[in-house]
This record gives C-alpha cells, structure tokens and sequence, in this order.
C-alpha cells in the first residue's frame, strides 16, 4: 500500500517537474485525483497474439489478458508476466478457471523508461499461451521507401507524417552512426533549410541542393512518453544524368534515320540504271502516238 | 487537248504482299507501342505531378485528355498532309513532335506548360505519326492485310505491359523531368520509323488530277478546293457515311467504359488491388488475341465484312451488360470469364470497325474517310468516361455506367445494319465520289471489294481516356487508330482516266 502510494506521489512529482520546464502552467496538484488509466483487454482464442497499444504520454495502464483456455481445462493454471521477455519478479500468481475462461490482470505505470513488450502467460500442463503488448509511442505512418531525388540547384522537400500529433518535431541528418541535429535557427550554418510542423505532417525544405546534402534525414516526432523516428533517403543528382541516355538515344536515332535513307539512295540508284532504260523506251512510244494522232487530225482537216 | 491531261503516271507496283512490307509492319508495331502504349502507361507521372505541383486528380488527368483530343482532331489534318506532301515527311515530322512535346514538358514549371506541351504538341505529333503509318502499312498489303495490321497493333499491347515498370522506373531514378527527357528521345524513334516508309509507286499523283486546270483560278481559291477535297468533306453529306460514323460514335461510347472502371468496380467488389490489376491484364491478353483472330479470320472471307462487324459488336454489348453480373455474389471467376470474354471481343470488334468503310465510301477515299471519323468518334469517346463517371457519382456503384456502355454499344450495332445494302449478300457498290468520272473505275473497285480487306484498329482513340482515377487506370484503354486507304486505289484510277 504504501509502495503503490509512493508510486503515485512520484509520478504525480515527474509531472509537475514537467510543468515547471515547459511554458505552460503546470497542471493543479490533486493528490486525489488518478492519474489516467488506460484499459487494454484481449481475448484470446489461439496460443499467442500481439498487440499494439500507441502511448502519448505517461500513463497507467491495465492490461487485461483472457484465455479461452485449451482443451483439457483444468481449474488452476499458473500465470505471470514478462517484460521485453523476461520474467518480471513476484508476479506469479495462480489463475482460476471462471466461465470456461482464465484471466490475468495487471496495472503498470508506464512512463518513457520502461516502454516495451510486456506479456501475460499462461501456463497450462502441456501448452500454454501467450499475449505481447507493444507498449510504445505512436509510429509514422506512410513512410517512403524508396529515395527522394532532387537535382542540384533545385529544392526539395521532405517529409513525415505520424499517426497522432507530436509535442514537437525535430530533424536529424545521420553521418554514419552519428545523428546530426539540424538546428533551423538564423544564425546557423544550415539557414537553407526550413521545417514546416504542423501537427501530423512535418515537412523539411530543403533550397539550393548541392551534393553535400544527399544522405538519410531523420524525423522524430516527440510525445510526453517518448519520441518515434523515420528515415528518408535523399539523393542528390546532376542533370547530367539523364542527359547521358538522352543523348544515347539521340544518337541512335539519328544513325538510324542516316542508314535507313543511305540504303534507300543505294536501292534506287540501282533501279534508276535498270530503269531508265525502260522509261525511255516508253516515253518515245508515247510521243510517237501522240504525233501520229495529231498527223491523222491535220490531215483530216486538210481533206475537209 | 484537254486542260485536264494528267502526266503519265507511273504503273502502279504490284503490291508485293510481304517483303518491305513486314518492314513497315515493324514501323507500325514501333509507332504504335511509342504513341498508344506510352499513353496507357502515363498514369506513372501522374501521381508525381499530383504532388509536385499540388493540384487534384481531376486538374492532372485533362493532360491525357488533351492529348487524345489533339490526336483526334489533328487526324484529318495529318491525312490531307499526307496527300498533298507525302507520307515519309509527315511521320518523321509527327515524330520530331511528339518528342520535343515531352522535352519541353520536362522543363515545366505549371500544370498549363503540361497541358501545352504534352497535351498539344505531343497531341498533334501523334495524330500526324498513326493514321499515315496504318495507311502505308495497307499499301504493302493485299491479301493479308488484316493480320499485318492486326501484327502492327499487337505494339500497343505488349508496349503497355512493359512501360508501365519501365517508367516508374525512371521516374524513381531521374525524377519526373529526367523521365520526361527520356521519353522525348525515346519518341524520337518515330522518326526513324517515318523513315523507313518508302511510298511505293512515287508520291500522290492523284493529286494532279485534283487540281482543276482553270489558269485564272484564284491561288486562294485553288488552295480552298484543295483543301475541301483532301479533307474528303464530301463525304460528310453522304447518308452512309453520316450512318457509319454515327455507328462508331456510339460504339466509343460504350468500348472504353470497363478499361477506366473495371479496376475500380472490382475494387467495389472487395477484391484486392492485385486481382484488380490481373483482369485487366488479363483482358489485355484476350484483346491481343481477339485482333489476331479477327484479322486472319475475316481475310478468310466466309462471311461479308459488316455482319461480322455486327457479330463482335453484339457480343461486346453483350459481355458488357453481363460484367455487373458476372461479379455478383463477390464472384471472382465470374467477373474474370465475363472481363476475359469482354476483351476477346472488343478486339476482335476494332479491326473490322476499320475494314468496313473501304465498302461504304470506296478505296480511294477511305483515307480522308479514316481522318474524318476519328474526327467525329471522338464525341464518344470524350463524353463516355464524363458520362460513365457520371452514373457511378449518382447511383453509386458501376452498374448502371455498365448497363448504359453496352446499351450503347448495341445501339451502334443497329445502327450499322441501317447501312445501305446491308441484307444483301454481295458487296454493294461504293460510293459516288465527285472525283471518279466513269463507270469503268466502278468495276475496277468493286473487284477491289470481294477481296476481303480487313483494315484493322482504326478509330479508337479509347486507350487514351482521360482518368477519373489516376492511380486506378495505368493500363488498358484501347486505342487503335484506323488504317488509311490505299493509295494505291488512287493511281489506278489515274490510269483509268
């Protein structure tokens, strides 16, 4: 009893320490009051279920596990739980078989230290089962795979959309292992860049892209519990680049079309020797006809 | 001696039926692959530019649209160009078009330089490249002119399997304006392919028995009679052309429908964007084969050209009516056969939509005829997607966009047996042309006519629709452009005179 009111009174003391470092008014201290809990209850069927629950801030949460039990059901299994997949200590209890169902329930007080998988198990005489829940703050959504290029001299921008709104946004351009952060001040070095945080997207501008930017930016949106990240992959290229088959291209088609018409030169410069005989030959046919009528109809006239 | 004595022109060649002809057969598969089936696969870019330059689905997809619209209207242009300067010149020119289209564009900095340059430039490129691409490919061919054609669009096809990856590809690696700078050169290639259109039998000396021999005529009004009579505006006050076209117009109402909604109603029907993705493959694969079939099978010439236009066009109605139905009860094969049979029959349906206008308006003219109609079908195809898209913002589902497409399209079929002389069982004499003095070239065509030319693909500007889904529709929408008459029709008539 007086651990757990320790507990409260500790928690309740990170929170107003919170409230004291940030602008805001600290909220009123009401020893009372609890803080929020937050119920999370699974009901499971099989032998093993995961189960993420999204956090936004410090807060307790009850995770209640129910089993549907196996095929032999005995009236007594016993239960415990596990952190990240390790035994807690003294949480071993033994669970009584109610309406065909075995239930473990446990509160915890889950701030930004001891974020992780906790798990309820079951053990049952042959088999047992098992529920993870992934305790942990909210995770981007929608993230690219695939890189984002941009041309040198142009702007780009990048960005990062999480599930909930964030306190706050903060970038980070990685340099190996190292985790660079990128200070948007005026007085910085990187006055060429600008972030635009508006609640669930946050976008990265990036102006006058040279070669030195390429590489991975991070994006962490920072929650009262903890902070999620996302990775973008920026690419820098000359537009040289596509240049070079474009004028592979080119050239290919411009072989083409010179080939294609020198062939034809050739071919026909064959026919016209072959031919020129017979057309010839024809013209002078003709002429001869036409004279002749013409020489019919003068002499007709004369007769007439 | 008369003011109307043509030159001698050359004898006609006796069309080889194979030989340079394949060649050409190859130009047109290249043409065709670069023109239609670049255009299926824009879909790529249009998710980058939806983004880039932040304006909606709606904004992005009139860049197709425009394209279509300029590859329709410019059509007839692009014809009596070829009559007056030869096809050879036209098509590199088409070519060089259409690639400094997409160069430019990839310069743009507003969605009105896209519009301007992929939709206009690029437009009017395309139109001056296809309609003389198909109509030199029919000069090669006699006999087997169908299944050459039928040859040449299997391009679109197989070009819109592989372009799609391809261009995603680009974009990935060079961003949308390196990709765009690519796709200028590669449409580049189109002038290689103009290139090897040699003109059997010299340029048009038809042209020279057009010219009205009067000194004292105006340039202005030479120019004018020019004009009237490469275009083949005659033809627009003749009833059977007036019928057919209107025939076609209704059957682009209805053709495209499923290859801009199918992905969608399937995804309506709660299957995944991969079964989606594999009808429509699928139907690609059918429409391929359905061409080839229907191009070697009416070469046969069992039964008249425009009953069997009226089979295929019936079924298609036919099959578009059942797609609602074949999905019901969420039944996938269901939908599939009904997707699969849909698109055997459209295919086999656009190679004859072509090959029946030699019999109604004449050989000689069914290349300004071919210009003309892509003209005027694209009425339907313009106002079919609107309309489509309509149906479905109102009732809600695809149905009602189905229904409505294949009753279209069965009106078109009644339509077409309204042509004259359609109950008879020979070929009807083609018609009047203001150009052909005497009955002698009458008996001269008619022969022409028993031999069944098949003149595959012409109207359908249907592969370039413009998207109400950007991301929906990469693939399929069928164009295929028409085939031009022969030339060679022409300089026999010259030598009847």
């Amino acid at each position: 009893m007086s651990s757990t009111l320790i507990h409260s009174l500790w928690f309740l003391l990170v929170l107003f320490s919170r409230g004291i470092d940030t602008t805001e008014t600290p909220p009123p201290l009401v020893p009372d009051d609890p803080p929020a809990l937050l119920e999370k209850s699974v009901v499971l069927k099989g032998d093993s279920h995961v189960e993420n629950v999204e956090l936004l801030e410090p807060i307790k949460v009850k995770l209640d596990c129910t089993w549907t039990g196996n095929k032999t059901k005995l009236p007594n299994i016993t239960g415990y739980w596990k952190k990240d997949g390790i035994e807690i200590d003294n949480t071993q209890v033994r669970v009584q078989l109610e309406n065909e169902r075995y239930n473990l329930k446990k509160v915890f007080s889950i701030n930004k230290d001891n974020l992780g998988d906790y798990s309820c198990v079951f053990v049952g005489s042959q088999d047992g089962a098992k529920i993870d829940f992934h305790l942990a703050a909210p995770k981007m959504s929608d993230m690219r795979d695939k890189p984002v290029v941009s041309y040198v001299g142009d702007s780009v921008v990048i960005d990062c959309k999480s599930k909930k709104p964030p306190v706050y946004w903060l970038w980070y351009k990685v340099n190996g292992t190292e985790k660079e952060l990128i200070d948007t001040g005026a007085n910085s070095s990187r006055h060429r860049m600008h972030v635009n945080a508006e609640g669930y997207h946050s976008k990265l501008t990036v102006l006058l892209v040279n070669e030195s930017d390429a590489g991975i930016y991070s994006c962490s949106a920072v929650f009262h519990i903890g902070a999620s990240e996302g990775h973008v992959e920026l690419r820098v290229i000359t537009f040289i680049e596509p240049l070079k088959p474009f004028l592979a291209i080119l050239v290919e088609v411009v072989v083409l079309v010179f080939l294609i018409l020198l062939c034809e030169k050739r071919n026909s410069r064959k026919q016209n020797h072959s031919g020129n005989e017979n057309q010839s030959a024809q013209t002078s046919k003709l002429a001869q006809g036409e004279n002749g009528m013409e020489e019919s109809s003068t002499i007709r006239q004369r007769k007439m | 001696m008369s003011k109307f004595q043509p030159r001698p022109a050359p004898p006609p060649e006796a069309v080889p039926d194979g030989g340079w002809g394949w060649v050409v057969v190859g130009s047109l598969f290249v043409s065709s692959a670069l023109v239609f089936g670049l255009i299926r696969s824009l879909g790529v870019f249009f998710v980058e530019f939806v983004q880039h330059f932040d304006e909606s689905a709606q904004v992005i997809s009139w860049i197709t649209s425009i394209g279509v619209a300029m590859q329709q209207l410019v059509s007839p242009v692009g014809t009596a160009l070829c009559y007056a300067y030869g096809t050879r010149p036209v098509v590199m020119m088409g070519g060089f078009l259409s690639g400094m289209g997409f160069i430019l564009a990839s310069q743009a900095t507003c969605v009105t330089h896209l519009y301007l340059t992929m939709g206009v430039i690029s437009g009017s490129g395309w139109a001056l490249v296809f309609t003389p691409t198909v109509a030199s490919v029919m000069q090669y061919f006699t006999r087997r002119r169908s299944l050459a054609m039928a040859l040449g669009f299997t391009g679109i096809g197989l070009s819109s399997f592989a372009f799609s990856p391809l261009f995603q590809l680009l974009v990935d690696t060079y961003t949308w304006r390196g990709a765009l700078l690519i796709l200028g050169g590669l449409s580049f290639n189109m002038v290689a392919c103009g290139a090897l259109i040699r003109p059997p039998g010299g340029p048009k000396a038809a042209v020279v028995v057009e010219t009205q021999s009067d000194v004292h005529s105006s340039a202005c009004a030479s120019a004018l009679s020019k004009a009237y009579s490469y275009l083949e505006l005659s033809l627009l006050f003749q009833r059977p052309f007036l019928t057919y076209s209107l025939a076609i117009t209704l059957f682009n109402f209805g053709y495209f429908v499923p290859y801009v909604h199918l992905v969608a109603h399937s995804r309506h029907q709660g299957f995944s964007q991969y079964q989606a993705a594999f009808i429509i493959s699928a139907t690609g694969v059918t429409d391929i084969v359905g061409r080839l079939v229907s191009g070697w099978s009416s070469d046969l010439g069992r039964l008249r050209l425009p009953h069997m236009l009226c089979l295929w066009t019936g079924l298609t109605g036919l099959f578009l009516l059942l797609v609602p139905l074949g999905s019901l009860g969420g039944s996938y094969p269901g939908l599939v056969v009904v997707s699969l049979a849909y698109g055997f029959c459209s295919g086999a349906m656009t190679p004859l939509v072509f090959s029946v206008v030699p019999e109604i308006v004449g050989m000689q003219r069914t290349l300004g005829a071919l210009g003309l109609l892509q003209l005027i079908e694209s009425v339907g195809g313009l106002l079919g997607a609107p309309l489509s898209g309509l149906l479905r913002d109102i009732t809600g589902n695809y149905t009602a966009s189905f229904e409505v497409a294949g009753i279209f399209v069965i009106l078109g079929t009644l339509v077409t047996t309204m042509l004259p002389h359609f109950f008879s069982r020979t070929a009807p004499p083609p018609l009047a042309s203001p150009r052909t003095p005497g009955q002698d070239t009458k008996d001269a065509e008619s022969a022409l006519m028993k031999s069944p030319s098949s003149f595959s693909e012409g109207l359908n500007h249907l592969d370039t629709l413009p998207f109400t889904e950007p991301q929906l529709d990469r693939s399929s929408l069928n164009l295929d452009q028409g085939d031009l008459p022969l030339k060679q029709g022409r300089s026999e008539v010259d030598n009847d005179c």
